[in-house]
C-alpha cells in the first residue's frame, strides 16, 4: 500500500535523499581509500558469511546528455557488458576492422537515406552491412563477461542508469574479488562496443516495455517533460525513441571517454573482506588506469516556473495522477525540510495523505509522496502520486491533496509527528546495515552525489533540526500553484480496439 | 518461499568442479587474465538454528545474531486461499490484509497503527494460495511490546468494520485495474490456461465474489484456520534464547490447539492438464509489443527429475546472461529486452515450465519461433560439455548465498518443513546436480519437454496478432470482462 513507485529512474532502487540513511556507528566502520588517479574506495567489513557485495557508481547519467542524444548514458551501460579487447572476443585484431566497417556503412546508409537515395542502392548497402555484421559476429564470444561472473558464483549481476548516476552491481563469494577487479578495471579502461546495433534494438524493446506499454512509465515521462522545459531532467533516461535509433558507436564511446574516468567513480565494497588486501588489489588493477580531465559541468538550469502546467496522457488504463513542485537540490537547507515533509505526508499508514485521503475520505486507493524526482543533484521535484478509488476522480483527489498542503502552511506540525519521523529515520539507519549490497549502494551513492558518504550522517542531524516553523515556511514558499505541474492518465475517448473480422 | 530463485549452490563442495588452473592460495592475488583464474570453493559452516515446539504445537526456529539491535519474527501459517469458497474467492486475501489493519481485541486499529509507527516497528500480514504469513520487525529495545502486539494480531485480530470495508473497496479497485498492465494480463491469463480458471493457482476474485465477503466471514476464517499447531515462527536477531523462550511461553503459551486442515488442492481440470497439441490464446490490447508466455505444466518439486529440469531450465533461459534464450533472442537477434524461462515446481501440484518474451508486434512470429526452437533443441541434441560445466559451477559457487543471512537460513528451513521436504533439500539438490550427465539431461528433456503441446498466451493488438499467431496452433481470443 502506501507509496506508488516513482519510475523515473531505470534503476532497481529508488535512491532519494531522506529515504536512505545509514546507522550511528557507521562512522567508525567505513574505511576510505583514494587512488592517485582519483578513484574512491569505501569499505565495510561484515563477516557473517564469506560473501561480498560491490557497487561501482559513476557520477554520470541522463543529466549529462544533450538534445538529440538522449539515452546515450543508458545505452552505454548496456554496451559495458559487451566485453573488452580480451573478454568477449576470439580475436580483437580481426574484429576491429569489421566494427569500423560497420560504422562506416551505417553512416553511409543514414546519409544516403536522408538524401533520398534510391531503394535499390540502400538495399545494397544494407546487405553489405548485414554481411559484415555476420562476419563480426563470428568473432564474438557472447556475454563472456557475465558468463565468467556466473561461473564463479556471482549473484545479482546488474547495472542501472539514472539521471545522476550509473551503477554496476554484483555479489560474489568473497575470495573472487581478484576476478572482479580484473574484469572491472579492464572494462573501465578498454571497453569494446561490439554488437552495438543489435543492442540498440534491445534498448528500443526496453523502451516499449517500460514506457510505451506502461501507464506509469508513460505518465512519468510526460510529467517530467512538462515540468522541466530546459533542464535535462525533462528528458527520459532511456531516451526518446528517435534519439535511441540514431545513436552511434562513436558517439557512445565518446560519452564513455568523457564521463567514465576513475575520478568520477566510487567503489562501495561491503562483506567478508580484509581492507588492506582489497586496497592492494585495487591499487594493482584500477591503479593502472590513467586519470582523465574533469568532465564538463551541466550548463542548462531550469528557469523559474511561471504558472501551473497541466498535462494529460491517454492510455487504455484506469486513472492515475502526479502532482509535482520544483524544489532545490540535495544539500540545500530546504532539501532536509522536504525530507521531513515527505515523511509526514506519506511514511506509513498513519501518514497524513494515507490517513486522510485513503482511509478517512476514501478518495484514493493508493497515495504517496517522494522528494527528489527524477534526480537529486540538480533542483528537482517533490512529487505526490495517487490512484483514485472509483467512482472518485483525479480532480477530487487533487483537491484533497491541496487541502493537506495548505494545512502544512497554516498549522505547525505537532511534536509527536516530528518525533515519529525521527524515530523511523533512526531505525532505518540501523536497518540499512542489514544488507551488504544495500550498504555498498548507499555509500557509493552519497559519495557520488554529495561528494562525501558522511552525508548520510549529516543528513540525520539536519533532519533532526527541522522545526515546525521551517515546514510552514517551506510549504508556503514552494507549494504554490505557479510552481506546480499536474499530470493525469485518462482513457482515450471511446475507440474500440481494432478487431479482425 | 523460493528455495532456488536462480540456480545456485554449494558451500563446502569439493573442488572437482572448479575449472583447471588450480587454486589461488592466500588472500587476493592478482593474475592478469580473468578467464584463467581459479579459486577454491569458499569454506563456510553456516550457523544452525534451534528448533523448539511449544506444548500447543507452535514450532519455533531461533537463531541469534547480535550484529545490530534488531529482532525479526516471522510466522508461517497453515491457511490459504485454497480454502476460499467458490462464491467468495478473495476471502483469504482480505483476511490476510485486515488481520493487521483491523486492530486487535486489546487495541483498536487506529491505536495499533499509531503505536507501531511511533516506535518504528513494522507488523505485516498476508495470506497467499497455500500459506499465510506474518512478520514483526522491531528494535531490540521494544521487543516485549512488539511481540505482545504481534501475538495479538495473530491470535485475536478484531477486523475493525471500517478497515474491512476499506480493504474490500481497495480489492475491488484492484480488480478494476487488473487490465491496465499488459504483463500482468499475460501472467494471469497464462496461469488460467495452464491450470484451468477454477484452480486455486489461477482463479481470481471478482467484484461479485468480493462484495459477498462479510466481517463475520473473516472472523470465522481466522477462527477456523489460524491455530498455534499450524504455525511455525522464525526468530532472528538481537535476543537471548532463554529470555525469548520465556517471552514466547508468556505470550503464546495459553493459546489453545485447533483443527488444522491438511492442504488439499483440487485436481487440474483434464483439458488444461493434457493436450495433444499446441493451443494459442490472445488478449486484445493496443500495445506496441506482443507480451508472450509460452510453456506447459511440469513435474512437482519432489519428482526425481526435478534436478535435471532445474539445470535444463538454467541452460534454456533461467540463468539470464548465460542462457540460450538470452543469447539467441536478445543478444544475437535484438528481438527483446526481457526474455527467459522459468521452472517453478511446488510439492502439492504440478509446476510450470514457461518461457517469456516481450517483442515489437512485427517480430512476434520470429520470437515465438525462437522460443519453441530452443525448447526443441534440448530434446534434439545433448547440451554441450561446456554448458553443463558452466551450469554446475554457477550452482556450486553461488550456493553460499543460500546462507547469506540468519533470516535466509531460518526462512528456508521453515519453508521446507511447511512443505514436508527434508531439511537438507538444497544440499541434496546440489549433490544431484553435480552428478548429472548430458545423457541425464537429454533423457529428462525428452520425457518432460513438449514443444508440440504448448500453451501460448499473447497480449497485443488483435488485428495484427491473429495472422502472426495462427501458424502455431488453434488460435482463439480471450475476451476480458471490462471490470477485470
Amino acid at each position: 500500500m502506501g507509496r506508488l513507485i516513482v519510475t523515473g529512474l531505470l534503476t532497481l532502487w529508488l535512491l532519494l535523499p531522506g529515504s536512505i540513511q545509514a546507522a550511528p556507528g557507521l562512522a567508525e566502520r567505513v574505511i576510505e581509500h583514494r587512488l592517485a588517479n582519483g578513484l574512491t574506495v569505501l569499505m565495510v567489513e561484515r563477516h557473517q558469511a564469506p560473501i561480498v557485495s560491490i557497487n561501482l557508481t559513476f557520477g554520470v547519467g541522463g543529466i549529462n546528455e544533450l538534445t538529440g542524444a538522449t539515452g546515450v548514458a543508458h545505452l552505454y551501460e548496456h554496451m559495458a557488458f559487451k566485453g573488452t579487447r580480451t573478454i568477449g572476443t576470439k580475436d580483437y585484431a580481426r574484429e576491429r576492422p569489421l566494427l569500423d566497417e560497420l560504422d562506416r556503412l551505417n553512416a553511409e546508409i543514414e546519409t544516403k537515406r536522408a538524401a533520398g537515395a534510391e531503394t535499390q542502392e540502400l538495399e545494397k548497402l544494407r546487405q553489405a552491412f548485414k554481411d559484415t555484421q555476420g562476419r563480426a559476429e563470428q568473432l564474438v564470444v557472447g556475454n563472456e563477461m557475465s558468463l565468467l561472473y556466473q561461473r564463479h558464483g556471482a549473484v545479482g549481476l546488474n547495472a542501472s542508469t539514472g539521471k545522476d548516476v550509473t551503477r554496476y552491481v554484483i555479489s560474489l563469494p568473497a575470495n573472487r574479488l581478484p576476478l572482479w577487479a580484473a574484469i572491472e578495471s579492464d572494462r573501465m579502461a578498454n571497453p569494446v562496443l561490439r554488437e552495438f546495433y543489435k543492442e540498440r534494438a534491445v534498448v528500443m524493446e526496453e523502451r516499449r516495455l517500460r514506457t510505451d506499454d506502461s501507464p506509469n512509465g508513460l505518465l512519468y515521462e510526460a510529467f517530467a517533460a512538462a515540468a522541466f522545459q530546459a533542464h535535462p531532467y525533462g528528458a527520459p533516461t532511456i531516451g526518446w525513441a528517435s534519439d535511441i535509433r540514431a545513436l552511434t558507436p562513436a558517439e557512445t564511446e565518446r560519452f564513455f571517454r568523457t564521463y567514465y574516468g576513475p575520478a568520477n567513480a566510487t567503489i562501495g565494497i561491503v562483506g567478508d573482506i580484509n581492507p588492506p588486501d582489497v586496497i592492494a588489489l585495487i591499487e594493482k588493477t584500477f591503479g593502472r588506469i590513467p586519470a582523465v580531465p574533469t568532465p564538463p559541468p551541466v550548463i542548462t538550469a531550469e528557469p523559474e516556473q511561471k504558472g501551473e502546467r497541466r498535462v494529460e496522457v491517454e492510455f487504455d488504463a484506469e486513472p492515475i495522477m502526479l502532482i509535482g513542485y520544483h524544489k532545490p537540490a540535495l544539500g540545500h537547507p530546504d532539501d532536509f525540510v522536504f525530507d521531513v515533509i515527505e515523511s509526514v505526508l506519506s511514511e506509513g499508514v498513519t501518514s497524513r495523505l494515507y490517513h486522510r485521503i485513503v482511509r478517512e475520505k476514501r478518495l484514493a486507493t493508493a497515495i504517496g509522496a517522494a522528494a527528489g524526482f527524477p534526480g537529486a543533484i540538480a533542483p528537482n521535484l517533490f512529487v505526490i502520486s495517487a490512484a483514485p478509488l472509483a467512482p472518485r476522480t483525479t480532480a477530487e483527489v487533487e483537491a484533497a491533496v491541496y487541502e493537506e498542503l495548505e494545512r502544512l502552511k497554516t498549522e505547525p506540525v505537532p511534536a509527536g509527528e516530528l518525533e515519529k519521523v525521527l524515530n523511523n529515520l533512526d531505525a532505518n539507519l540501523v536497518r540499512a546495515l542489514q544488507s551488504n549490497s544495500g550498504l555498498a549502494g548507499q555509500l557509493a551513492y552519497f559519495q557520488t552525489v554529495a561528494k562525501d558518504w558522511r552525508y548520510v550522517l549529516k543528513s540525520r542531524e539536519m533532519t533532526a533540526a527541522v522545526t515546525p516553523q521551517d515546514i510552514q515556511r517551506v510549504a508556503r514558499a514552494y507549494f504554490t500553484k505557479a510552481n506546480r505541474t499536474v499530470a493525469t492518465l485518462v482513457r482515450a475517448p471511446k475507440q474500440p480496439v481494432k478487431r479482425e473480422g | 518461499m523460493t528455495r532456488r530463485p536462480t540456480i545456485r549452490i554449494a558451500i563446502c563442495l569439493a573442488v572437482a568442479l572448479v575449472a583447471a588452473g588450480g587454486c589461488v592460495p592466500g588472500a587476493l592475488s592478482v593474475s592478469g587474465d580473468p578467464r584463467q583464474m581459479a579459486f577454491p570453493t569458499v569454506a563456510f559452516t553456516p550457523p544452525v538454528p534451534d528448533r523448539i515446539v511449544l506444548d500447543n504445537g507452535l514450532v519455533v526456529y531461533l537463531l541469534e545474531d547480535h550484529e545490530l539491535p534488531l529482532v525479526t519474527i516471522t510466522a508461517t501459517i497453515r491457511t490459504g486461499g485454497w480454502l476460499d469458497p467458490a462464491d467468495k474467492v478473495g476471502l483469504a486475501v482480505i483476511a490476510g490484509a485486515t488481520m493487521r489493519t483491523g486492530g486487535t481485541q486489546r487495541l483498536g486499529a487506529v491505536e495499533l497503527d499509531r503505536e507501531l509507527e511511533q516506535m518504528a516497528a513494522v507488523i505485516s500480514t498476508g495470506i497467499g494460495t497455500e500459506s499465510g504469513s506474518a512478520m514483526l520487525d522491531v528494535l531490540a529495545k521494544d521487543l516485549p511490546r512488539g511481540l505482545r502486539l504481534f501475538a495479538d494480531v495473530l491470535m485475536a485480530p478484531a477486523f475493525d468494520p471500517a478497515r474491512v470495508e476499506l480493504a474490500t473497496l481497495q480489492t475491488i479497485e484492484g480488480i478494476r485495474r487488473r487490465q491496465d498492465q499488459p504483463q500482468s494480463i499475460a501472467g494471469r491469463e497464462f496461469a488460467k490456461l495452464l491450470y484451468g480458471p477454477e484452480h486455486p493457482y489461477a482463479r481470481e476474485s471478482t467484484v461479485e465474489s468480493v462484495s459477498k465477503i462479510t466481517r463475520d466471514d473473516l472472523l470465522d476464517f481466522h477462527t477456523k484456520t489460524v491455530h498455534p499447531n499450524g504455525i511455525i515462527l522464525g526468530i532472528t536477531g538481537d535476543f537471548e534464547k532463554t529470555t525469548m523462550l520465556a517471552l514466547l511461553h508468556e505470550t503464546f503459551g495459553g493459546w489453545k490447539k485447533g483443527g488444522v486442515p491438511p492442504i488439499v488442492l483440487p485436481p487440474v481440470v483434464a483439458d488444461a492438464a493434457r493436450a495433444d497439441k499446441t493451443i494459442v490464446r490472445f488478449v486484445g490490447k493496443n500495445t506496441s509489443q506482443t507480451h508472450l508466455r509460452v510453456g506447459h505444466l511440469s513435474v512437482k518439486e519432489d519428482d526425481p527429475d526435478y534436478p535435471a529440469l532445474t539445470v535444463l531450465n538454467d541452460i534454456l533461459g533461467g540463468s539470464s546472461f548465460r542462457s540460450r534464450l538470452f543469447n539467441d533472442v536478445r543478444t544475437r537477434r535484438g528481438l527483446a529486452y526481457s526474455v527467459g524461462s522459468s521452472f517453478r515446481a511446488r510439492v502439492r501440484e504440478q509446476g510450470v515450465l514457461a518461457m517469456r518474451a516481450e517483442t515489437k508486434v512485427e517480430s512476434t512470429q520470429e520470437a515465438i519461433g525462437r522460443l519453441t526452437a530452443n525448447l526443441e533443441q534440448l530434446r534434439a541434441q545433448p547440451v554441450s560439455d561446456e554448458e553443463l560445466a558452466e551450469a554446475k559451477e554457477a550452482f556450486v559457487n553461488s550456493f553460499v548465498f543460500s546462507f547469506a543471512s540468519p533470516s535466509a537460513i531460518v526462512g528456508r528451513l521453515i519453508g521446507l518443513e511447511y512443505d514436508g521436504l527434508p531439511k537438507d533439500f538444497i544440499q541434496q539438490l546440489r549433490d544431484k546436480v553435480v552428478k548429472l550427465t548430458k545423457d541425464d539431461l537429454l533423457t529428462a528433456a525428452r520425457k518432460h519437454l513438449h514443444p508440440e503441446q504448448l500453451r501460448i498466451l499473447a497480449v497485443g493488438p488483435p488485428s495484427a496478432l491473429v495472422p502472426l499467431l495462427s501458424s502455431f496452433g488453434e488460435t482463439k481470443e480471450i475476451k476480458l470482462s471490462p471490470e477485470g
